[in-house]
């Protein structure tokens, strides 16, 4: 156990710095210059110059590049080049809201999806089954900023339970009347993938002989669906909620957008829409730490789901 | 379950009851952008700070709340001021008993001495520029302020009004904070900063030892919420009681329906304009870009707008700018015209011109709709669409022979003037702005009128100008988009609202909810 996570540690770091160098190149390759878009349309091409050489865009690349991959391995990703406020206080202000948002959902996700997709395998093509993948394709084709203004207007606006700002904190009800839209509208997302997922994974271990033997002694049904046929089949939906954790958290840029709650997603958004070069990167660090940590929490679920997985 | 949600809905209705009894003392305004920028008036450069700044600071002078021209100004900090004969020498008498938010103390001339002082340095202001012709300014006694300039500058009182490099902030607090003055700017309005929630709001308070009365309402939140949608749902659910419009004539008609609500197009228009670079081919030749003018149907594109929103251009420079030709001889509408024109040049079969141009909802909608004008008189224009921060980056590399540009400035002729057709503002030059054309006919006449100290001479110089441009075809102007915005009608603004320089409404002491 200790030598694999010393190894998937290994690898994290230098995942980590491919990361780093790509973003690096990346965020100056796009055109566009944060100084200009810092002092707005009217700011002449000497202040822009001058606002260049105060935030260092002016030094070579490589020198550029030294300060920033050793200020991150520091921990220190500089300040916004467009608000002067420092990275990761930016984003510590807003990673508990994506944190939460994201959690919830996928709980939600977890919590309607499983049994869904247990329930449309075991019914295979009859009515449940139908119900099931159609409501789940439904689920993967909507937009979420679309089922998001709909939950808006049916629950905020037609039935007024719910505030439109889902941002709001202080009491616990209050929390509850902000989360509650948001997270089911990636909940539901986030269920019709782990639906589908499931019911395929388990159509397949159904048909295992061990299944049918077990039936055939006598085991009753609800116990061999559980017992024996879930539990093999949890390794794939393990492997892809853990990808889709981190696909998740990309994801809820929108989310965040319409129900006008703070997020990870639009810091991303807003800072490559200002050409914010230190406050991406700063993001691209946090982001990919997530991914990596993620990964490595879904193989040690394997471990745990399936003892014949030793982490070596 | 059941019960802790009927729970929570029976505490939401008590709430909601109890404050539709009680006078509304909170303002929220719902803005368009995803957080707040820099809130330092001196380095904020984006409408939806400019526009929450405003609530908290002063100039020395001000334009009239709900006026966007600077035939309005009236003393602010200063109580009243006298110049020179050449407008050299300018003297302010600032006013007593004004206190700066946060118990920084009374705010005197060496306030305003420090503020401009600060506003005209690079490393400390994004307005540098502005106060290029000050040569000392100087805090005379508490309540006396002197400024010098090198030269005389057509509308100088608008530099020290309260927009820009002319907001007044209080010395000891900006000495204090240095470049955090940004995260509690301190001024000396109605309002002042309270709190920050990252990507939610900030919270401003009444200042209660405002100069010109304590404000009634209590407090003010600015949120920030990106979505048009969202901003509208929130609208009408009763979050927000005012909103930045989305900019087009459909959100005006479906706004104006809901109840208890006004919906106002308010000044300054932002002016659509196509730039066209002169030395580049074909437009180096003046019958294309003749044609290209008398290709583009001015009233048709209002209609598409939408008339209550927007209305024709008049100049290359806004209407109602002071300076401004409202009858400059614009190009009229003739398709045949440009098709001999283009014939003419030798272009017969039609001609290619290319355009790289943001994918801003708003404006591309426009260059579309010209796109499809152009192709009747046999002008393919090619549109390359990129992002909003890329097209900022390339028109300024002169990449682009025609630039769709929007934009309002202060109202002086001069300004748009300056920034769009003198020389010196060519772009890849150190000193450029927002010349696109590469035209340099009118600098004699920009410049004169820039010192000229007759009124009338100066109006003069201004509408040759302007002439020339348009017969040269430098700039073609298009129309202009007034700024839209709505709130509840239970909200009493305190004063008519025609327009503001800073493209939000003024919130004064005197704004407040009617019972």
């Amino acid at each position: 156990m200790t030598a694999f996570l010393i190894r998937r540690l290994g690898f994290a770091v230098v995942t980590l710095f491919a990361v780093l160098t790509l973003v690096f190149v990346l965020v100056r390759i796009v055109p566009g210059d944060p100084a200009q878009v810092i002092l707005g349309d009217q700011a002449s091409q000497e202040a822009i110059m001058a606002l260049r050489e105060k935030l260092g865009l002016n030094r070579p690349i490589h020198a550029q590049y030294l300060t920033f991959i050793s200020g991150a391995l520091v921990g220190d990703w500089g300040t916004s080049m467009v608000t002067g406020r420092p990275v990761i206080q930016e984003v510590l202000n807003v990673l508990p809201w994506t944190i939460e948002l994201t959690l919830i959902s996928l709980v939600i996700g977890i919590v309607i999806g499983v049994p869904l997709g247990i329930a449309a395998a075991v019914k295979r093509n009859r009515f449940t089954d139908y119900a099931a993948r159609i409501a789940s394709l439904l689920g993967l084709s909507f937009p979420p900023f679309v089922s998001a203004l709909l939950l808006l207007l049916g629950f905020a606006i037609l039935l007024p339970w719910f505030p439109v700002i889902s941002a709001r904190s202080g009491s616990a009800t209050a929390w509850f009347q902000s989360i509650t839209l948001p997270a089911i509208n990636l909940g539901l997302i986030t269920a019709a993938y782990i639906t589908r997922v499931t019911r395929s994974a388990m159509l397949e271990v159904l048909q295992e002989d061990y299944v049918r033997t077990a039936r055939a002694k006598g085991v009753p049904i609800n116990a061999v669906i559980i017992r024996h046929a879930l539990r093999n089949a949890l390794i794939p939906v393990i492997t892809i909620v853990g990808l889709y954790l981190g696909i998740l958290i990309g994801n809820s840029v929108l989310t965040e957008i319409v129900f006008s709650r703070p997020g990870l997603g639009k810091l991303i958004v807003g800072a490559l829409n200002q050409r914010d070069y230190t406050m991406l990167q700063g993001m691209m660090v946090i982001y990919t730490l997530v991914v990596v940590v993620v990964n490595l929490a879904t193989d040690i679920a394997y471990g745990v789901a399936d003892p014949r997985v030793k982490l070596k | 379950m059941k019960r802790k949600l009927s729970l929570g809905l029976a505490v939401a209705a008590c709430f909601i009851a109890g404050s539709a009894f009680a006078q509304k003392k909170t303002l929220v305004i719902g803005m368009g952008s995803a957080d707040a920028g820099k809130l330092d008036p001196h380095l904020a450069s984006t409408t939806p700070d400019k526009g929450l700044l405003n609530y908290i600071f002063n100039g020395l002078v001000r334009i009239k709340p709900g006026q966007a021209s600077p035939d309005f100004i009236e003393p602010d900090l200063a109580e009243s001021w006298t110049s020179n004969k050449d407008g050299t020498e300018w003297t302010f008498k600032i006013r007593a008993g004004v206190e700066c938010h946060h118990g920084y103390g009374p705010f005197t001339a060496a306030d305003a001495a420090y503020s401009i002082t600060r506003a005209s340095n690079k490393a400390t202001s994004n307005y540098s520029g502005d106060f290029r012709a000050v040569d000392k300014v100087e805090a005379v006694d508490a309540t006396t302020l002197k400024i010098t300039l090198k030269n005389p500058v057509a509308g100088f009182l608008g530099y020290v009004s309260n927009i820009n490099g002319g907001n007044m902030v209080c010395k000891k607090a900006a000495e204090e904070m240095g470049d955090g003055f940004g995260k509690k700017p301190v001024g000396t309005g109605p309002f002042e900063f309270a709190e920050y929630q990252p990507q939610q709001f900030v919270k401003l308070k009444a200042h209660k030892k405002y100069f010109r009365g304590a404000p009634q309402l209590e407090e003010i939140t600015y949120r920030y919420i990106p979505a048009d949608s969202s901003r509208d749902l929130a609208f009408q659910s009763g979050e927000l009681d005012m909103i930045y419009g989305k900019q087009d004539q459909t959100w005006v008609d479906r706004t104006s329906k809901l109840p208890g609500v006004v919906v106002k197009a308010m000044e300054p228009g932002e002016m659509s304009a196509l730039y066209l670079n002169v030395t580049s081919k074909p437009l180096d030749d003046i019958r294309v870009r003749q044609a290209i003018a008398h290709a583009i149907d001015r009233k048709a594109i209002v209609v598409f707008k939408g008339a209550g929103t927007s209305r024709e251009a008049v100049s290359v420079v806004p209407s109602g700018y002071l300076g401004t030709d409202e009858k400059a001889p614009l190009y009229p509408y003739d398709v045949a015209k440009a098709k001999a024109l283009l014939a003419e040049a030798g272009y017969k079969d039609g001609v290619t011109v290319k355009t790289i141009h943001t994918t801003l909802t708003g404006m591309q909608t426009l260059i579309e709709a010209v796109q499809a004008q152009l192709k009747k008189a046999g002008i393919n224009l090619e549109i390359e669409l990129v992002e909003h921060a890329t097209f900022h980056a390339q028109i300024r590399k002169g990449l682009s022979p025609i630039v769709h540009y929007q934009a309002a400035r202060f109202p002086v002729a001069d300004v748009y003037l300056t920034q769009f057709y003198d020389s010196n503002s060519i772009v890849g030059k150190p000193t450029a702005i927002t010349n696109f054309t590469f035209c340099d006919i009118a600098d004699s006449e920009i410049r004169a009128a820039r010192v000229e100290q007759d009124a009338a001479k100066q109006k003069m110089l201004w509408k040759t100008a302007q002439e020339k441009l348009v017969k040269n075809v430098c700039g073609i102007p298009i129309y202009e988009q007034l700024q839209l915005w709505a709130w509840k009608a239970n909200l009493d603004l305190g004063y008519d609202l025609v327009g503001s320089l800073n493209l939000s409404p003024p919130i004064t002491e005197k704004t407040r909810f009617k019972n």
